[in-house]
């Protein structure tokens, strides 16, 4: 039953409310992984919620853009809530930054949204953040986004994850080669997008041609491992394309490996990614025991120039949800901050209580000084409340009452509270 | 019912031996760093996207109305069954240029029939029912009924008659798509071991 009367508390269906904890833990993952970045030398650019319809086309695929939240303003013009923020950045790079200098290196954070219920948790707006380097092409910039994304798993917090490195071209130069009538390819694609291994050897079956490459279609999701594995692949792929990129990835892997990343790095030729976007090295990030991509990116070098201003380009982002996901269910979920200390005052005692509150927020430590005057059993019920690890009484202009949790209750003089506070919490 | 041959086939394989009796009363079973759990067949997809199962056994049909992010990866062939629309064996409807402007069906698989009639540029009005799909048509609600079925028995029994087949099904081998990456060997021997006795069993 719905009582129409009553407002909405639960909020719209597929957008959460992040309550103090969760929304406290999503911010430090958040600037812990924009901080990565600037250390990086990524320049951390904030985009609107709001794009036009004709700019987000550029870089959209039809299925994409069907999930967009769209409306029309005033004037009559078609505006859509962003479902990712690389177009906007490349709308950026081409138009206000096209005097700047490439390469560019730029980062993000913020919500997008789908206007359809994702098939996780039914979530409409999720978090993200991410980092695009524009204007350099290669191994080198491959490598150093890469790397760039595995550190930021790192700084967020997570202990075990792995990168997945791939190609986007070995695929292609696959299906260049094998000579397929052209509808056969389409249903391979497609197949292959929808990842069903069924469909793509029901195809492949039933076309009388068999070659290394239809071979290497059918062992697609089975082509990941270390670096033997790109032997292998290429003693299979005739084609140029193929080869080429192959020879890419082994450069990546071996600029990883000097990055310091050797043992979280994989190969995985077989993985699948939007075909019409990903031009060259492709990679995602995996946590321990969650059944998504943590992290995905890639190269994309044909965006830009829908832009005007063509450039190779790579970046990635960071699904900020799944990473608090992560966090939240590790064997040793990280400490949340809390309050430092519960300051309570009665009689003449609130400037004391102000002063003190003011001097602990120097010393970068969490004080909340109360409203109201409490004393006694009061002030300790309000401390329990709070939740503060310590409670400090000011009860006149020279003395006040520290209490730790669990300890006993000390008379000292104000001045010397700072520093027995931060002893005591260090 | 794919339960008989989803045991079948893992006990083919040697991954367990199991009766239905047995994983119908404990639901999940536990031996020899294998865990076998049993959901509803629709409960499927969710358990493999989400990767609390690395591997699922699930009909093609309940794929069609799914939309997750799992692999599909080996035809099991066992389970098979038509998707098909049923009409009264009295009624005029038969081929696509004897159906109505607006074509009237009912279904338990809404998605599945509403994307196979609109590929035909065939208005339709799909009306989702969640049991007993067969009495719909005789009390008027719709011209007839897109269901599964595998011998026609309880459509015959119903007067009713196939006027079309949307497509077959068989029972499929899903995986998550993290635990092909992030446990590849253990998952893809898994994965040939039950490709190999599935292919015996033919």
């Amino acid at each position: 039953m719905t009582d129409r009367s009553a407002p909405q508390l639960g909020g719209v269906p597929g957008f959460r409310d992040l309550l103090p904890d969760e929304a406290e833990a999503l911010r430090e993952a958040q600037e812990s992984l924009l901080e990565e970045m600037r250390r990086w030398g990524y320049r951390h650019v904030v985009t609107p919620m709001v794009e036009s319809i004709d700019v987000l086309e550029l870089g959209l695929s039809a299925e994409q853009r069907r999930r967009l939240f769209k409306f029309s303003d005033a004037r009559g013009e078609v505006l859509a809530l962003v479902g990712e923020r690389t177009i906007p950045v490349a709308r950026l790079v081409a138009g206000k930054l096209r005097s700047a200098a490439l390469p560019l290196r730029l980062c993000y954070a913020g919500p997008v949204l789908s206007a359809d219920e994702g098939r996780f948790h039914q979530r409409r707006e999720t978090y993200q953040v991410g980092a695009e380097l524009v204007g350099a092409p290669g191994p080198v910039a491959d490598a150093e986004v890469i790397a760039l994304a595995a550190r930021c798993l790192e700084a967020a917090g997570l202990r075990r994850y792995q990168v997945d490195v791939g190609h986007a071209e070995f695929f292609q130069g696959i299906m260049d080669a094998v000579r397929l009538p052209a509808a056969v390819k389409a249903g391979v694609r497609s197949a292959l997008a929808a990842r069903d291994f069924v469909a793509l050897e029901d195809l492949l079956a039933r076309t009388p041609l068999r070659s290394a490459e239809h071979e290497l279609l059918l062992r697609f999701p089975a082509l990941r491992g270390g670096p033997e594995i790109l032997e292998a692949a290429g003693g299979l792929v005739r084609n140029r394309r193929s080869e080429q990129a192959l020879s890419e990835l082994a450069r990546v892997r071996e600029l990883l490996v000097a990055h310091g990343l050797g043992a979280v790095v994989g190969l995985d030729l077989g993985a699948i990614r939007d075909f019409d976007y990903y031009t060259g090295v492709i990679f995602e990030g995996y946590g321990p025991d969650l059944g998504r991509p943590v992290a995905q990116g890639g190269r994309y070098d044909q965006l830009l120039a829908r832009f005007g201003r063509a450039a190779p380009a790579t970046g990635f982002v960071v699904q900020l949800d799944l990473v608090w996901e992560l966090l939240s269910s590790a064997a040793r979920p990280p400490a949340l901050p809390r309050i430092d200390a519960a300051i309570a005052w009665s009689g003449s005692g609130l400037d004391a209580a102000m002063r003190l509150g003011s001097t602990l927020r120097l010393f970068g430590m969490r004080a909340v000084v109360d409203t109201e005057a409490r004393r006694d059993r009061e002030a300790r019920a309000w401390w329990r409340a709070l939740g503060a690890e310590n409670l400090v009484q000011c009860r006149g202009a020279s003395t006040v009452a520290w209490t730790a949790r669990r300890g006993p209750t000390r008379s000292l003089p104000p001045e010397q509270v700072a520093a027995r506070l931060a002893g005591s919490l260090a | 019912m794919l339960l008989p041959g989803a045991l079948r086939l893992l006990s083919h394989a040697g991954v367990m031996r199991l009766s239905a009796a047995e994983l119908g009363r404990r639901l999940l079973v536990e031996r020899s760093g294998v865990r076998v759990i049993l959901v509803r067949p629709a409960d499927v997809p969710a358990y493999v996207d989400h990767g609390a199962a690395d591997l699922g056994i699930v009909g093609k049909d309940v794929l069609w109305e799914s939309n997750g992010s799992h692999y599909e990866l080996v035809d099991l062939r066992f389970g098979p069954c038509r998707l098909v629309l049923a009409v009264p064996e009295d009624s005029k409807l038969n081929g696509p240029n004897t159906w109505p402007p607006l074509l009237r069906v009912a279904t338990k698989l809404p998605r599945t029939t509403a994307a196979w009639f609109e590929a035909r540029g065939q208005a339709v009005e799909v009306v989702r029912l969640h049991g007993s799909v067969e009495l719909a048509p005789q009390v008027g609600l719709v011209d007839g009924i897109v269901d599964l079925t595998a011998s026609g028995r309880t459509l015959r029994e119903n007067r009713l008659r196939i006027a079309a087949t949307l497509g077959s099904s068989t029972a499929r081998l899903i995986g998550n798509q993290a635990s092909l990456k992030t446990r590849t060997e253990a998952v893809q021997a898994m994965v040939a071991r039950l490709r190999e006795a599935a292919k015996d069993g033919d």
